[in-house]
């Protein structure tokens, strides 16, 4: 990949807002436990049961749940795959809403939405469980725990968006973890958001039925959606998940018009396949247009996977040029801060437009999403008018 | 599946080689003890119809001279101090995996638990070196238990979030194990409840261990096969269990793992066995008496065959065949 010459100038420009972007964020863990707003601001804990939204009853006080396509089956006392609802009497409740065990602001470039409101703040929240257990889950801590075994703190819908506005965050997030398997909490921060101004993004794994996604994309600015590879064996054997459903997920987001982008995790020969990514980026280009952001990140060994090297920027570079030969206008490269790839480019005259270090934006050129060539570029660039 | 860094690899190596050194030398203390024969696959009955003394209230009293009888059986010791002193070390911690899960009525009965506990006192254990544990504190005083983390009394607590800080691997299972298991413990006794469940079949010893992983939720795939099996392998589980004492004081053939009335009886009776898969086929084999009895399906008919059973006598935890079990009644 062709390297843009860099000035002493920029160097050091990049160099202290690389230094201001890592004070202000990356040197902190990624997810905060206990969480940052612990004791005056959140109210004592009370029992919380919230029915989930989307679940069947059946006979001899079972249930099978709605929310992903694993269609959990359980039985009275048991919990689904995700480990944060169960059944009770033949009622199915969330265990979890009102209950993050993380909250953080975060910059909403560490999402990473590139194309959302760059700059701004994004009131990020997660709860424990996860409808996946991926081997190399970067926050397994929290993500493949329950409930009772992490820290949480009460934290009902309008407190979040209260906080979100004392942060001077435009954005609630749902992160960390995975936000399908505590929908219903996510859902009704995302209505208290709107009512307040503040928008909702959702940063998932992209597992989620149908209904339940087509209800949420109406209370959403933005998606991104982890695309963890285009094998299925590989979501089965790593994932303990299927790639057909996160797929369809993408196409109903296509379809929906909601704002949208895609994360790869390219972790070294497991799924840096050179013909696996060249069929992902056309299956991309061709389904979901050229116009999606993809990000393909570095790995870092964690949880299960501990022995295989953090992904080397090269394979990272070849990923891109597989993605910008299929035909994709905005492909970046990910947790490799100062890489040219972080940058937004204009795809009619090649013009930088967004110059980025790590998580923050050191140069914007298009507040209104408009190149000086006159090219729209895509994306979510004014928060928009809540209904 | 898991993938170790060379660190971690070395990590579990001395792990392992620890509870290797462990089993061996209560290997040598066995060894040394003549009265200390492995029961292998014997499975030992104590039934007392008069033990529940009225709906909800079982006997303490009567629990006790079962618990003699079953233990005595089962060692061929004298008598019940040296019946346990055959299967436990002086200086040993003695976790007593209790499952609570399934609330007041269906749980391992306290009775049951505090007795096992009272014998070992009686047997030269101090009441701080036993623990009755299970995977929430908060499960165990739904289930009667009296909480105690450490005055001079037989402890009792729920691991809660103690967990290992890192998963480990046996099989197709990779979990964060309880410290109450991997640390605390030298020695483990299993006492579940003889009942269904809802996708293994049954829930007895082998699924008790359920209950000291930190995910158990992710492995209830196709029936919770291979996991428990493979979760049974593991050296923390495989090494320092002695002993299983099944409480079938209220038994359940059908709805569980939650309690349901009408498919709950009173069995009346302990199973006690140091084969952790012979006592899971023979409770299996109860349980399905007692569908036949309440014109239900068999648990295959049902597509719950307990295959995790097969699967642990496959890893050579135990004996599957329900012929070669020697099944005693006292």
């Amino acid at each position: 990949m062709k390297q843009q010459p860099v000035s002493r100038r920029s160097f050091l420009k990049c160099l202290s807002c690389g230094l201001c972007a890592f004070g202000f964020d990356a040197l902190r863990p990624i997810v905060t436990t206990p969480p940052l707003f612990s004791v005056q601001t959140l109210a004592a804990e009370p029992e919380s049961l919230k029915e989930v939204m989307f679940y069947k009853k059946l006979p001899d006080l079972k249930v099978e749940c709605g929310i992903c396509p694993k269609q959990c089956r359980i039985a009275d006392l048991e919990r689904g795959y995700c480990g944060n609802k169960e059944n009770r009497g033949g009622t199915y409740y969330t265990l979890i809403h009102s209950k993050p065990c993380a909250v953080h602001t975060d910059p909403i470039e560490k999402k990473p939405l590139f194309h959302c409101l760059p700059s701004t703040l994004a009131f990020s929240i997660a709860t424990a469980g996860c409808n996946f257990e991926c081997r190399f889950c970067q926050n397994w801590n929290i993500a493949q725990y329950r409930p009772e075994q992490v820290e949480s703190s009460f934290m009902p819908p309008a407190a979040a968006t209260r906080l979100a506005r004392e942060q001077n965050c435009q954005t609630i997030a749902y992160t960390y973890s995975e936000p399908t398997v505590f929908y219903e909490y996510m859902y009704d921060c995302a209505v208290e958001g709107q009512k307040a101004g503040i928008g909702s993004v959702m940063i998932s794994n992209g597992f989620i039925n149908e209904e339940p996604l087509r209800k949420l994309c109406r209370k959403l600015i933005a998606v991104k959606v982890d695309l963890k590879s285009f094998s299925d064996k590989f979501y089965k054997d790593y994932c303990s998940g299927e790639l057909a459903p996160v797929l369809k997920t993408l196409q109903i987001l296509k379809e929906t018009g909601l704002w949208f982008e895609i994360v790869v995790l390219v972790i070294p020969t497991l799924n840096d396949n050179a013909a696996e990514i060249k069929g992902m980026t056309q299956w991309i280009y061709k389904n979901l247009g050229p116009d999606v952001p993809v990000h393909f990140t570095r790995f870092h060994p964690m949880y299960k996977i501990k022995n295989l090297p953090p992904t080397p920027v090269s394979t990272l570079e070849t990923c891109y040029l597989t993605a910008r030969d299929a035909g994709l206008h905005f492909v970046y490269i990910g947790n490799v801060p100062g890489h040219q790839a972080e940058n937004t480019y204009c795809p009619r005259c090649s013009k930088m437009l967004i110059q980025r270090m790590s998580y923050a934006i050191i140069q914007n050129t298009i507040p209104a999403g408009t190149c000086s060539c006159g090219q729209p570029i895509p994306g979510v660039w004014k928060l928009p008018r809540m209904a | 599946m898991i993938i170790l860094s060379r660190r971690d690899f070395f990590n579990q190596a001395v792990r392992l080689s620890c509870a290797a050194l462990g089993i061996l030398r209560s290997s040598f203390a066995f060894a040394q003890n003549p009265v200390s024969k492995p029961a292998g696959a014997t499975v030992i009955i104590a039934r007392r119809t008069d033990v529940h003394v009225r709906p909800g209230q079982v006997s303490s009293e009567i629990i006790r001279t079962m618990l003699d009888q079953g233990i005595i059986k089962l060692t061929g010791a004298a008598d019940g101090t040296r019946a346990w002193l055959s299967i436990f070390n002086p200086g040993e911690t003695i976790g007593i995996k209790v499952n609570a899960m399934g609330g007041r009525n269906i749980c391992t009965h306290t009775e049951v638990a505090y007795a096992v506990a009272g014998s070992l006192v009686n047997a030269g254990f101090k009441p701080q070196q036993i623990i009755i544990w299970d995977r929430l504190t908060e499960e165990l005083e739904r289930g009667g238990y009296k909480i105690n983390r450490g005055n001079n009394d037989v402890l009792c607590f729920g691991t809660d979030n103690d967990y290992e800080p890192e998963p480990e691997a046996a099989g197709s299972i990779g979990s964060c194990f309880s410290t109450i298991l991997s640390r605390q413990c030298d020695a483990l006794i299993s006492i579940p409840v003889l009942k269904d469940h809802d996708l293994s079949g049954v829930s007895l010893n082998l699924k008790n261990f359920y209950g000291a992983i930190h995910n158990p939720n992710k492995y209830h795939d196709n029936g919770c096969d291979p996991y428990i099996a493979d979760l049974n392998a593991h050296p923390y589980i495989k090494n320092k269990l002695r002993l299983i004492i099944c409480d079938g004081l209220t038994a359940q053939c059908s709805g569980g793992p939650g309690y349901k009335p009408q498919w709950a009886w009173p069995y009346s009776g302990l199973l006690f066995s140091r084969d952790p898969v012979a006592i899971d086929r023979t409770g299996c084999q109860i349980i399905e008496e007692q569908r036949k009895f309440k014109g239900l399906q068999t648990l295959a008919e049902t597509g719950r065959s307990p295959k995790h059973i097969l699967s642990a006598a496959q890893r050579g935890l135990g004996v599957a065949d329900i012929h070669t079990i020697t099944r005693i009644m006292v």
